[in-house]
């Protein structure tokens, strides 16, 4: 642990406190929330209390970022590795596809993949997938191709390492250079690429349920404002509006400081 | 200059790719009729995005773009859009990215220089928490926030606001790839020697120095270019503002999958017009670029 940096343990701390915090106050005492919020009540929902909305909202949309960010490290670490794995044409066609997803902006292409999704589940063809597996799987498949690139450009890095090369030498194939060799090496970076994720997927989400298009329920941060905006904008939503902000930022804030720590810590110690 | 030509080619095949994927992920949708469950289409929504889109026809990928062309109402009934009404919502969303453009390079140039002054003080954190915020703040934050004391005044106040929210993040971003540039550049040693000789710092940034970052910005161009078109949604939604970014948000709420197609193949064409114009412009300032293309 003394070899974690200091910016990556308070990212990490920040997270592992905001999870606890929207666990205990939004899911395990509610009313506690509900009873004593300063913000007062919500003014589409007099039934409910900002903070009660707000704290519940940050629950699933750290639950959807996290299911989301771990799923898209996940693919782009097993396109990085069949990339690597087969070199040449294959390499090519992967990296090309790569671009491809890369060009299109994530929320342009949730949305499509949630209008795709939706009719599915309409149809009775979704496999089973409600709102919150639509939103992981939709932020997935578009997230998967920053983690690619990262992940191959660092395996090809690692590869050309002389330890790797006098395992190849002997006789070592690629499946074991990538499980014995290259994945202990990869495993930091691994995680600095996922809370790098993190952050992506819970906007993109948040972005998504604004406009409408996604049905998380429960309600995630965007879904929350997204569904009361017009009376917040005629009422004045300051009062609404300005805690999920503060909590989207602490969100950020804490994952962007754990993954650049991490992802510069390799560098340094190389 | 063959690998000029590549890279062109490798952006441009991305609209094709975009246009056939979106309208066969769209053709395979199974869109029911009402009877079959709650928020489906009706029997005669349906038919009309079977002949819309050209379902079971030789060459149907081509029927939208066919339409549009004829000048025919793409969609159903009046959520529909001409080719022509399609053009003009576009140029407006251009027009408030055109606006958000200039507003982005004036925060990246100011969070460029405070985070190089920062750096040295007992405000580094700031390096970091003022990225984070910026990108912690999803578009529509600022947006909801400005909202009620613009969005009725007219006169172009929601458009620049739009610009104004749209331009935070991307500005932020570019300033910090900037700001690492700059140092970086100036701790070299070619840096030393033409303070060494008597040339004004002002000089040595303009002649020496920024040559050599343009390169670095040039590369954040593209995602910045997305950054700002894809924030126009919210931005555009939130405001009151009757351009793209509104268009297609309703498009995918309406399920007018057709105008889905032609829009999402639209916004492509225009990322890879303004990839294409970086490219221009890289060759043009850049003459590594160029010595690496004979």
């Amino acid at each position: 642990m003394s070899r974690v940096p200091t910016r990556a343990r308070v990212g990490l701390a920040l997270l592992v406190g905001l999870g606890l915090l929207s666990l205990v106050a939004g899911r395990l005492f509610p009313e506690a929330l509900a009873q004593g919020c300063p913000l007062g009540l919500d003014p589409t929902r007099p039934d409910r209390s900002v903070c009660e909305l707000a704290f519940g909202g940050l629950w699933v949309s750290l639950a959807v970022g996290l299911a989301a960010g771990a799923l898209s490290t996940l693919l782009g670490l097993t396109v990085a590795a069949v990339a690597r794995l087969s070199g040449g044409a294959v390499e090519q066609a992967l990296l090309r596809a790569v671009d491809a997803v890369f060009a299109l902006p994530d929320v342009l292409v949730v949305m499509v993949l949630q209008l795709a999704g939706q009719s599915l589940a309409d149809a009775g063809q979704g496999g089973g997938l409600g709102p919150f597996g639509l939103m992981v799987v939709s932020l997935a498949l578009v997230g998967w191709a920053g983690p690619a690139r990262m992940f191959r450009n660092r395996l090809a890095t690692l590869e050309a390492q002389e330890y790797v090369a006098a395992s190849r030498a002997l006789g070592g194939g690629g499946l074991h250079l990538l499980r014995v060799h290259l994945w202990p090496a990869l495993r930091p970076f691994a995680l600095a690429v996922f809370l790098s994720r993190l952050p992506a997927a819970i906007l993109t989400e948040s972005t998504v349920s604004f406009f409408g298009i996604a049905r998380m329920e429960p309600m995630s941060l965007g879904r929350y404002l997204g569904t009361s905006y017009a009376a917040l904008i005629y009422e004045g939503g300051g009062r609404v509006v300005l805690p999920a902000w503060a909590l989207l930022v602490l969100l950020v804030l804490g994952a962007s400081l754990a993954s650049q720590a991490l992802s510069e810590a390799p560098r340094r110690a190389a | 200059m063959k690998a000029v030509v590549q890279r062109l080619l490798r952006q441009v095949v991305l609209v094709p790719v975009v246009a056939l994927a979106s309208y066969f992920l769209m053709t395979a949708l199974p869109l029911t009729t009402e009877t079959d469950a709650k928020r489906q289409v009706s029997g005669e929504l349906a038919a009309s995005y079977r002949r819309d889109l050209g379902i079971g026809e030789p060459l149907g990928f081509l029927r939208p773009w066919e339409k549009l062309l004829r000048g025919e109402r793409l969609g159903t009934s009046a959520q529909g859009i001409t080719g022509d009404e399609l053009l003009t919502k576009l140029s407006g969303s251009i027009g408030v990215g055109l606006m958000a453009l200039p507003l982005a390079l004036l925060w990246a140039l100011g969070f460029a220089l405070l985070r190089t002054r920062w750096r040295k003080g007992r405000w580094a954190a700031m390096g970091d928490v003022v990225p984070a915020v910026a990108f912690g703040t999803p578009v529509f934050i600022p947006a909801l926030l400005l909202a009620p004391a613009v969005v009725e005044r007219g006169h172009l106040l929601p458009e620049l606001c739009a610009a104004l929210v749209t331009s935070l993040w991307p500005g932020i971003f570019l300033g910090t790839l900037v700001g690492d540039s700059l140092e970086a550049e100036l701790s070299r040693d070619y840096v030393r020697t033409a303070l060494g000789k008597g040339l004004s710092r002002a000089t040595v940034l303009r002649r020496h120095v920024l040559p050599n970052v343009w390169p670095a910005m040039l590369d954040a161009v593209g995602p910045v270019a997305t950054s700002l078109l894809a924030g126009s949604f919210a931005a555009e939604r939130v405001l009151g503002l009757p351009y793209f970014g509104q268009l297609y948000v309703l498009a995918v709420l309406n399920k007018q999958v057709a105008v889905v197609v032609v829009a999402t193949t639209a916004f492509a064409t225009l990322l890879v017009v303004v990839s294409l114009a970086v490219e221009v412009l890289r060759y043009a300032v850049d003459p590594r670029s160029r010595e690496a293309t004979t």
